[in-house]
């Protein structure tokens, strides 16, 4: 993943490979939803000729496979390999996206706060989210999909040692 | 009625000021985290991990006068009765009520006019009545609510501004309005704000030195008594009269007169035909076109007038001052403002100039204040003006550090292709157009659309650039309202790098700085991918050298 015009280098450490098992799950039903508007689609919209909808009858379902290909057997696993996050002795430090990237860094030492929150699919899986929030509205960090136990690890760490060399100059 | 005056004062004002002490009635934001405020924790109303500990302040500063709770002046009744503060909201029940009742000539009118105006002093006189603040040594306290009841506790270290202004009434019954600005922290909302509605000019005044106590140099006056000698004051920018003829170049005060005919045309239009002037239609025949061009002239010479009365009635007599550890702005003709940022809370500021005020050469300075709600319209500290003048008020605030830094010749390309884009593709949909329908409206849409987007690209891509010096750095972005950047150091909390897969294959990135003040965060677009760790690195602090490639 890293190319010669990476503004930045990776993150050392990966999601566990469960994530990728969410990942999934959550396009699949996104993709369910999407296939009743679809089906809904065929079965209530007439094709009148001399209008674009003969052709939108094709298009549509077309479309709808093809999201559901990239997004339940390509996507998640290309995901995997994207989504990275490090702890280093000054920084919070993940890379999120897809086709684009994130690179999000934010000194332990602003630090505000630290949330954990577990989504209903993400217990299922039992992973968690690490949110490090700080004064600024955009210097959010997400640690997605972690295994649960590091997740709370993670955060109580980051809590002690922001505390230590919380810096009050936001 | 003093009963339950007594009872208000008695759950809304602790004694000693600390936060922890009042009811959780109100908002504690975003459920702190592990990281924040567990082992200080006043209270679980309360956000603010560092706040109102007894030791900030020195101990015994509190006189017996701060023990009971404020009230606001009851001539704010009357404002707020003529303004239907209270009962604007109860409008829309109404006029359903009316309809049903149903709405025949003059009579109803009044009787509906009435009713508003009974409901309105109600209201008013209600809130008013169940209205109080206290200013402790520590924190400050707001009760209110007609029914339900809200204390809301700021502790006063967490105070980042107060403005006190004079709308026109308020000024006509000897009143005025403050405005207390505190940190809001990660959420950016304007919850975190309190509003002290008509007191006197005196108590005001003394509100507001009284917040704005804690000085760098910690000489901290005692409250309620006055400070030894107002502090020496220091005038740092002033608008000169003559820099309002550049309102009609400024945006901001164009859509104003327009909003207004807008609203004005709207009203005409919903108003019953019979009411409705009769303006006949004036036969025109071939004097059509001078009738036009003069209009069109005599409309655009009107809409520049408007913008300048308007430029001149928010920013009459502009003057920022320096008045010991902060920054006070006065401005406006109708509704006198003073806005006070303390100097130590200013980590930078931004520069913006439109497209017209760079044809002239203006600016506007707004400085980035931490904590500091709608920073937009009170960090400003030069509303308008030449961009000398800007940019050494700039040079005051925060060190210049140095020549912008262009962008490399892709992000040009780039900065053209996104703006050639959609005219391209009209273009080629409008060529299809023509040849399978005949229509030739689109294609030169289209054409014209492409020739317009080539200066916008180019002048996207001029406004690129960044900078970074010892103690401070500088982005620059923006085509219609380009925006200069300048941010301290120590400003940055976190960069955001990201890279779509256009930028990748160009060797782009953009490089967003994340700061607690302002919008948030200040991207430098577009930037040659492999300076960003350096970038970053001399940017900010050495944790930053995370970015770079080990």
């Amino acid at each position: 993943m890293s190319t010669a015009s990476a503004p930045a280098r990776d993150p050392a450490w990966s999601l566990p490979r469960s994530a990728i098992g969410l990942w999934v799950t959550e396009s699949v039903i996104s993709a369910l939803f999407l296939g009743v508007a679809v089906v809904a689609f065929l079965l209530f919209v007439p094709p009148e000729p001399g209008t674009p909808l003969p052709l939108l009858r094709w298009l549509v379902p077309v479309g709808f496979a093809v999201y559901a290909v990239v997004a339940i057997g390509i996507r998640p696993w290309f995901k995997h390999r994207v989504y990275r996050w490090e702890v280093t002795g000054e920084a919070v430090f993940t890379r999120t996206g897809w086709l684009s990237q994130t690179w999000t860094l934010v000194p332990i030492s602003r630090i505000q706060t630290v949330d954990v929150t577990r989504g209903v699919l993400q217990q299922l899986f039992g992973l968690a989210t690490v949110a490090v929030l700080t004064a600024s509205s955009q210097g959010t960090v997400r640690i997605w999909h972690l295994e649960h136990d590091v997740a709370q690890r993670v955060a109580e760490d980051l809590a002690l040692r922001a505390e230590a060399v919380r810096d009050e100059a936001t | 009625m003093s009963g339950l005056g007594g009872a208000r004062s008695g759950d809304g004002a602790p004694a000693d000021g600390a936060p922890g002490a009042t009811r959780p009635a109100d908002d504690a934001p975003v459920a702190a985290g592990p990281a924040d405020d567990a082992p200080v924790a006043a209270g679980p109303a309360d956000d603010a991990p560092v706040a109102a500990g007894p030791a900030d302040d020195a101990p015994g500063t509190a006189g017996p006068a701060d023990g009971a709770a404020r009230r606001t002046s009851p001539r704010v009744v009357l404002a707020h009765t003529i303004t239907f503060r209270q009962a604007r909201q109860l409008v829309p029940a109404l006029i359903p009520v009316a309809a049903v009742t149903g709405f025949d000539g003059m009579g109803t009118v009044v009787l509906l006019a009435a009713v508003i105006t009974a409901l309105s002093l109600a209201a008013a006189g209600l809130s008013w009545w169940r209205f109080s603040y206290l200013d402790g040594p520590t924190s400050t306290v707001v009760t209110r609510g007609l029914l339900t009841r809200s204390v809301r506790t700021v502790p006063n270290d967490r105070i980042r501004g107060v403005e006190v202004e004079t709308p026109l009434l308020h000024c006509l019954l000897g009143l005025v309005r403050v405005r207390v600005d505190a940190a809001a922290g990660a959420v950016g909302t304007d919850a975190e704000e309190l509003l002290v509605d008509g007191v006197t000019p005196a108590e005001g005044d003394r509100l507001r030195a009284h917040l704005l106590a804690r000085r760098p140099d910690g000489a901290a006056p005692a409250p309620g008594v006055p400070a030894p000698g107002p502090p020496p004051e220091e005038v740092v920018a002033r608008l000169d009269t003559r820099w309002l003829l550049y309102a009609p170049l400024v945006g901001s005060y164009l859509v104003v007169p327009l909003a207004a005919l807008g609203a004005l045309f709207r009203f005409l239009d919903e108003l019953p035909r019979a009411l409705r002037p009769d303006i006949p239609g004036p036969d025109l025949g071939e004097v059509r076109a001078l009738v036009l061009v003069v209009g069109a002239v005599a409309g655009l010479v009107l809409l520049a007038a408007a913008a300048v009365v308007g430029a001149a009635l928010v920013n009459w007599r502009f003057r920022l001052v320096r008045r010991g550890g902060s920054l006070v702005a006065e401005r406006g003709l109708v509704t006198r403002r003073q806005t006070e940022l303390e100097i130590d809370r200013i980590r930078g500021g931004t520069l913006s100039e439109g497209l017209g005020m760079r044809w002239v050469r203006a600016a506007r300075v707004t400085a980035l204040v931490t904590g500091l709600g709608q920073a937009g319209r009170r960090g400003q500290l030069l509303p308008l003006g030449p961009r000398t003048e800007a940019a050494a008020l700039l040079g005051r605030l925060v060190d210049d550090p140095g020549e912008l830094r262009r962008h490399p010749p892709a992000a040009r390309r780039r900065r053209l292709a996104r703006a050639l884009g959609t005219g391209l593709a009209l273009t080629a949909l409008g060529a299809v157009a023509l040849a399978a329908l005949g229509w030739w409206v689109p294609l030169a849409a289209g054409i014209a659309l492409t020739l317009l987007g080539v200066p916008i690209g180019l002048g996207r891509y001029a406004a690129l650039g960044h900078a970074v010096g010892p103690r401070s750095l500088a982005v620059r972005s923006g085509w219609l309202v380009r925006e200069q950047a300048v941010l301290e150091r120590r400003a940055v909390v976190g960069w955001q790098v990201r890279q779509s897969p256009f930028q990748r294959r160009a060797g782009l990135a953009t490089v967003t700085a994340c700061v607690g003040a302002g919008s948030g965060g200040y991207a430098a677009v577009d930037m040659a991918a492999g300076e960003v760790p350096d970038f970053t690195a001399a940017a900010s602090g050495p944790w930053a050298g995370a970015l770079a490639p080990r």
